[in-house]
């Protein structure tokens, strides 16, 4: 992927861009938090998101440990911005899922499962996004890797962010009430795709 | 992630934890018993000049060769080992479909270029791994998710195997 003219780097993301990022993920993962606690019939908690801004290496750190293994769905998102919905589970948490669900984990079925959650949460939250900022967002299938954390993320940045050197990534967790399960809730634009998010809310560079 | 090391310490032990579509690039001297171990994400710097010198294929082997001269290697005895490489998703945006095969022929062509034989390699498949360099007994050994620790190199010749073969 060839830099794209005029890229933010680090610094170009202010204090303010990064308070509207993060309100924007905490009512898009607040949706989706909704979704899932009417999926389930529990409550669902939701973690204060965060909006980080960081070199490619450190954003993938900031995710967590890169050698533990995960369950992950991701959903790619297209039309006036382009991103990959990312939701992470530890696999014990996976598992936990698939039992609330009454399905058997780590099978084609549990797997099926947890992609379909990750599909329903991560187009709730990108309707909301797409309300919140009037976009045209368009997700495909989801797509279920069990892998480790740092492989999965570090893949799928360097598609998004590329050589333009700075991620950014938008982080919420959600906490199933009553049942050890909770899971990471990511979006990570395309350098475009941020600059398309800054202008629609208000904030941009330009 | 994005980093290089280097050693001559027989105790030591280099690592590249969790590389998908990145590549550990490992430059041995078996004779001097120096070893150094790059994490590359990416195929070219482009512009970015700040990067860490392990970022990008073709500024880390220069790099890599660069830390193993000084700590007393000879460039003619300096072998290579690669892994990694790996698509793990069918999906993506931009270029993240190949970057794991972009990524490895951008690593050979720049072991290529300094004359670097690969020794052993573990590239493409669609799991993630975790490479091990031993200093002392200059071995490298591979680990997937949920696996477990395969020898991949011992110092022989060459060291070839598919993802077909690794698969536990």
């Amino acid at each position: 992927m060839p830099p794209q003219e005029g890229a933010p780097n680090v610094s170009d993301y202010t204090d303010l861009q990064l308070d509207a990022l993060r309100e924007l993920a905490n009512i898009g993962s607040g949706t989706a938090a909704t979704a899932l606690a009417s999926m389930l019939g529990r409550e669902v908690e939701l973690a204060v998101p965060r909006a980080l801004a960081l070199p490619l290496a450190d954003a993938v750190d900031a995710v967590g440990p890169a050698d533990v293994t995960v369950s992950s769905v991701v959903l790619p998102i297209t039309g006036d911005v382009e991103a990959l919905v990312l939701l992470l589970f530890p696999t014990a948490d996976a598992a936990t899922l698939c039992g609330l669900l009454g399905v058997e984990p780590g099978t084609e079925v549990g797997d099926s499962a947890i992609g379909e959650i990750g599909n329903i949460l991560g187009t709730s939250y990108i309707n909301a996004l797409a309300s919140m900022a009037s976009l045209a967002l368009e997700p495909k299938p989801p797509h279920v890797v069990t892998d480790m954390l740092g492989a999965i993320v570090a893949s799928l940045l360097t598609g998004t962010v590329g050589e333009t050197g700075t991620a950014l990534v938008l982080d919420s967790e959600l906490d199933v009430a009553d049942a050890a399960c909770s899971l990471s809730f990511l979006l990570l634009p395309t350098t475009g795709g941020v600059a398309e998010l800054l202008g629609r809310l208000g904030v941009g560079n330009a | 992630m994005g980093e290089l090391a280097a050693s001559a310490s027989p105790e030591e032990e280099l690592t590249s934890i969790g590389l998908g579509s990145c590549i550990g690039v490992a430059l041995v001297d078996r004779a001097r018993g120096v070893a150094a171990l790059a994490h590359v994400m990416l195929p070219d710097a482009a512009a970015d000049h700040d990067a860490p010198a392990g970022k990008y294929a073709d500024r880390a082997v220069p790099a890599l060769v660069r830390e193993v001269e000084a700590l007393g290697a000879r460039r003619v005895r300096l072998e290579a080992v690669i892994v990694g490489g790996a698509q793990m998703f069918d999906v993506g945006v931009g270029s993240a479909l190949d970057i794991g095969a972009r990524n490895a022929t951008a690593v050979r062509a720049a072991l290529a270029q300094q004359r670097i034989p690969v020794r052993a390699e573990e590239v493409g498949g669609r799991r993630g791994r975790t490479m091990r360099l031993h200093v002392g007994p200059m071995t490298v050994t591979v680990k997937e998710a949920g696996g477990r620790e395969v020898e991949l190199w011992n110092g022989s010749p060459s060291t070839r195997r598919s993802p077909a073969e690794v698969m536990h």
